[in-house]
């Protein structure tokens, strides 16, 4: 990993923007500049005129995530119609630090058809002789405990591969030079909701990215029939029990209600009449497919309309509805632009993506270029959600990787947002649900283990701990000499855990007790490890970079550098105060070899304040 | 609460009441209204429907195996279909009706219901039910079942019966926030440990920290973020001033899980009116050899909840803390081949204390006439439910404004 160069490298690199444009511009930040309020409402373009660094960070923070005050500087120094679209029609942009995911390779081919539960495995074993890859043994006791392993095998297995399949999701947030592709991506990620916990296979929460990135700003009415049609979305909406004469409802009430219309704009008859439509549509691995014995092709009514319609037909009435278009509008804006909306800007929004066949694109340069994005009433509004909390961090500090301490997932889901897995079908309600009094104190505690990583208590959230009623505890046992029966009693009876106690040595045919804790030693010999190290940046160099001499200087360029909302005159000032004591100085270049630890505390407390959770 | 009672009574709340006080308007303070705690002072009070009723949910995630817990034993199908899982007549604590008993261990809720309360819901459970944890249990948590809602119905109660959003009114004892309290207008107060509800500095950093929150906010955001940011600093010291002060009033010999936390903030009158306490871990969610477990669940289960009662008792609360008990879902009827029984649907819950006309509710589910792959039929939609606590209980008539519009048949617990 190198460090980003901040700062003469990359004020060269500015200086070719400037002799490109002609315009005059620096890497420093400007002050907070919402447009007037009667901006509110208006979808009409900013001009050249309205444009400056501060509109920039607006824009890069709203549509990506945020930037060092090079990239914004870059963007200030176009006009905000060739900003936008450089943002929105990111094709041409080359992207080279995108990695592609690199599997453990936990997956083999007999694990295609994975059972449904446990007993479903070993029951199937017992009955062929072995299950998924696996054989039962000849004689002896625990004759099936080999499927009993395999099937946590796999259930271990996707779970660490899901983490790190978050990771990277996140990684290229953070590397991209598509910053709108992504957050995007983010967006479908919460607006076709799937969870980990449930499809158990990281392999189509990949595909499932993929999707959103491919689609992010293109075509919403064929991304929807692409996820329709995608492996996670169909096993996670009970695709497979939603068969002729037994119709389940659940993915053709999702869609309606959740995918593209909203409640209220459907009837339980249409709710009914979709899902006979949408029978027989399933998965064989990573691929679609449709049963056509299972598939219903008699006449339906949907929406006012008669036929033998399948899914796709069923999609494409769904997007001949108004408020289809309307709808995604709304959701759109709510997540770039304000958590409410007029019903006439609704309409005006909903008309543009109807009329351009639901291409997302010339929506998107509307409202990015709109007077109402840049008003006081949308300056300060937004809530970065747990994921852009954490990117946006890094991005602005000019870290190259995600760090491996503290641990990413750990930290997103201790604010309330884990990738891979959204809480329910219904994504993440964004806004103000996710602050509560406990996480805004988590998140600057969590900036501080950013800027000061823990290696006095850190714990790899891979790892098992001893605790009691653990699968540790067991593996603890079993390589302390404990035999099944000694690995899985309760030592003692005071204590508790769901399965204490219940696996007495017996003749039995498997123990699920062990299995658990062995199957993640299974999982572990082939699991690519995570890098733990910490957020490799120099804060010293930066500043150094930017110019400032003193105190004073030094706290308005970080407070620049990080945060929007105007901090208070109360805290800007007792930070000024903080370094004067720490540096013993007010003059920054007398106390730049020991400065970094006093940044580092500077910047964690300005993530700590109200102002950097908003923008 | 009773500061609250009295003012609204007068249709003056309290923070008007105070307020007027304050400026001598010639408001007078009843002799039944004490001076403010100290900690209180400058909170918004909230206005709802019936002052002073608090409302604590515990839920026992894994999917409890409600046959097992409420024992049908006068009903001969249960024997037939549970041929070693079953409880013998002899080790269930009879409830009077020739056909049900509790779970042997189950002592402490056993004496509630002798004490008339503690009602038993029969049958609770949706149409189309989940057999996921988590998918059935966001449908709890919603109020939504095959549907969705990005707010939980706790949080839409807290909005409906206190629409200003008043602080510290909905407390959530859990790990992370519960799906159920993610409200629109309200920041519930999130937490497990109650000592480590806090913000993590250095100490050179602590004059700083001070100031945060603090100045003009420049959209309603950014207000709303300053007031959570000082409401943290305050909610968290009150939680562990609640919390050390608790360590030295409460009784030792009980052992109450995490509704200690509850206790210890019900004891210094925090003002929260809704309480959310998950069970930690899934620890019902046993397939094989289910007894053990099961059977030490629940008795522990029962012993905190007959602990918490005493607490409210001493704390002279008993009449007017009540408590409701649930799982996402209940256990198919026969028993599977690993001693254990798997997800299934309708389910036992129970709602209890809070002066509740102690009894059994709804229609006892049928063992023979099953349902969807050996399952129960459920009888009472678990919404059901929620409209009886948030109309019967807390004493807001119109439960349909927080159950997506349809007014549910209340179950006559407190009628």
């Amino acid at each position: 990993m190198t460090i980003r160069k901040s700062g003469i490298a990359a004020l060269a690199g500015v200086a070719v923007v400037v002799a490109f444009t002609g315009a005059t511009l620096s890497a420093t930040p400007g002050p907070w500049s919402p447009g007037p309020a009667n901006w509110k409402g208006d979808l009409s373009p900013i001009t050249a005129a309205d444009w400056n660094y501060d509109r920039a960070a607006h824009l890069l923070s709203r549509a990506g995530f945020s930037g060092t005050p090079e990239e914004i500087a870059r963007l200030a120094a176009m006009t905000p119609e060739r900003a936008v679209r450089s943002l929105v029609y990111y094709e041409t942009i080359p992207n080279p630090k995108l990695k592609p995911f690199e599997e453990s390779g936990f997956w083999d081919p007999s694990l295609t058809y994975f059972p449904d539960s446990r007993p479903a495995a070993t029951d199937k074993a017992l009955k062929d002789g072995g299950n998924i890859g696996v054989m039962n043994k000849p004689e002896g006791n625990r004759s099936v405990q080999p499927t009993s392993d395999r099937f946590f095998y796999w259930l271990r297995a996707t779970e660490l591969e899901t983490r790190r399949v978050g990771q990277w999701f996140a990684e290229r947030m953070l590397d991209t030079s598509h910053p709108l592709e992504e957050k995007m991506a983010l967006f479908w990620h919460g607006h076709f909701a799937t969870a980990e916990g449930k499809v158990r296979d990281y392999r189509k929460m990949l595909q499932q990215i993929d999707l959103f990135e491919k689609y992010a700003t293109g075509s919403f009415s064929q991304l929807a029939i692409a996820v329709a049609q995608n492996p996670a979305m169909l096993y996670y909406l009970d695709a497979g029990v939603n068969v002729k004469g037994a119709a389940n409802e659940n993915f053709a009430r999702e869609v309606m209600e959740l995918f593209t219309m909203g409640v209220g704009n459907y009837t339980e008859k249409d709710v009914r009449e979709a899902a006979r439509a949408f029978t027989g549509w399933n998965f064989d691995n990573l691929d679609f497919v449709v049963d056509k014995e299972k598939h219903d092709d008699g006449v339906k009514t949907f929406l006012g309309r008669t036929g033998n319609f399948n899914g796709v037909d069923v999609l494409k009435i769904i997007f001949e509805q108004p408020v289809t278009a309307n709808y995604m509008a709304g959701k759109l804006y709510n997540y770039f632009v304000r958590d409410e909306i007029s019903a006439e800007q609704k309409a005006q929004l909903g008309k543009i993506l109807r009329d351009n066949n639901y291409e997302l694109k010339p929506m998107l340069m509307t409202m990015f270029l709109s007077k109402d994005f840049y008003s006081a009433a949308t300056y300060g509004s937004h809530i970065k959600g747990p994921v852009e909390y954490v990117v946006t961090m890094l991005k602005q500090l000019g870290a190259e990787d995600i760090p491996g301490i503290p641990d990413f997932t750990s930290t997103t889901t201790e604010l309330g947002q884990t990738l891979m897995n959204p809480p329910s079908v219904a994504g993440w309600a964004q806004g103000k649900s996710w602050i509560t009094p406990a996480i805004v104190m988590e998140r600057g505690n969590i900036a501080r283990d950013y800027l000061f990583p823990n290696i006095v208590s850190f714990r790899d959230p891979n790892f098992l701990t001893t605790n009691a009623g653990t699968d540790g505890q067991i593996g603890d046992r079993l390589r302390h000499g404990a035999d099944f029966t000694q690995a899985t009693a309760l030592a003692d009876p005071g204590m508790m855990g769901a399965f204490d106690m219940v696996a007495r040595e017996r003749d039995e045919l498997f123990n699920t007790r062990v299995s658990g804790y062995y199957a993640w030693e299974l999982a572990y010999r082939k699991l690519i490890p995570t890098p733990r190290g910490g957020t490799r940046v120099d804060l010293t160099e930066i500043v150094a970079g930017s110019g400032a001499k003193t105190t004073d200087q030094v706290v308005d360029y970080l407070l620049g550098r990080f945060v929007r909302v105007p901090v208070p005159a109360e805290t800007r000032n007792s930070m000024v105060a903080f370094l004067n004591t720490e540096f013993g100085t007010n003059d920054f270049n007398r106390a730049r070899t020991y400065a970094e630890t006093p940044l580092r505390m500077v910047t964690h407390m300005i993530m700590s304040t109200p102002e950097y959770q908003i923008n | 609460m009773r500061f609250n009672h009295l003012c609204s009574d007068a249709g003056v709340s309290r923070r008007q009441a105070l307020k007027a006080g304050a400026a001598g308007v010639g408001f007078t303070l009843g002799s039944g209204l004490a001076p403010l705690p100290p900690i209180f002072a400058g909170m918004a009070d909230a206005v709802a429907a019936t002052p002073g009723k608090i409302l604590v949910v515990f839920e026992w995630f894994g999917g409890f195996d409600g046959l097992n817990t409420v024992i049908p034993y006068g009903d001969d199908a249960y024997y037939k279909q549970r041929p070693n899982l079953a409880y013998k007549e002899k080790d269930a604590l009879k409830l009077g009706d020739n056909m049900h008993g509790l779970q042997k261990s189950m002592i402490g809720m056993k004496k509630m219901w002798d004490e008339g309360q503690m009602a038993v819901i029969h049958g609770v459970g949706y149409e189309q039910p989940s057999f996921s944890h988590f998918s059935s249990i966001s449908y709890w948590h919603t109020g939504a079942p095959n549907s969705g809602d990005p707010f939980g119905w706790f949080g839409r109660v807290a909005d409906a019966i206190d629409p200003a959003g008043s602080p510290n009114f909905l407390v959530n004892v859990s790990t992370s926030q519960t799906l159920a309290v993610r409200a629109d207008k309200h920041v519930p107060v999130v937490f497990i440990d109650p000592n480590a509800f806090a913000r993590d500095f250095y100490a050179q950093e602590r004059p700083v920290i001070q100031t945060l929150g603090t100045g003009t906010a420049v959209s309603d955001t950014h207000k709303y973020l300053m007031d959570i940011t000082k409401s943290a600093q305050s909610a968290s010291a009150l939680v562990g001033e609640a919390w050390q002060k608790y360590g030295r009033t409460r009784n030792p010999d009980l052992n109450l899980r995490d509704l200690d936390r509850v206790a210890a903030l019900i004891e210094a009158d925090f003002p929260a009116r809704l309480y959310y306490v998950p069970l930690r871990g899934s620890l019902f969610d046993t397939h094989v050899n289910q007894q053990s477990p099961h059977d030490r669940m629940v008795q522990y289960n029962s012993d905190a909840i007959w602990g918490f009662y005493q607490e409210m008792k001493r704390i002279g609360k008993d009449k007017d803390v009540a408590m409701f008990v649930h799982s996402e879902f209940g256990r198919r009827v026969p028993e599977n081949t690993s001693l254990g029984t798997d997800h299934g649907a309708g389910n036992t819950a129970f709602v209890l204390g809070g002066g509740i006309k102690g009894g059994f509710y709804g229609e006892k589910m049928s063992l023979t006439n099953l349902v969807l792959d050996d399952n129960l039929q459920y009888t009472v939609d678990f919404r059901r439910v929620y409209a009886t606590l948030i109309e019967e209980f807390l004493g807001y008539k119109q439960s349909e404004k927080v159950l997506q519009g349809v007014k549910y048949k209340t179950l006559g617990m407190w009628a």
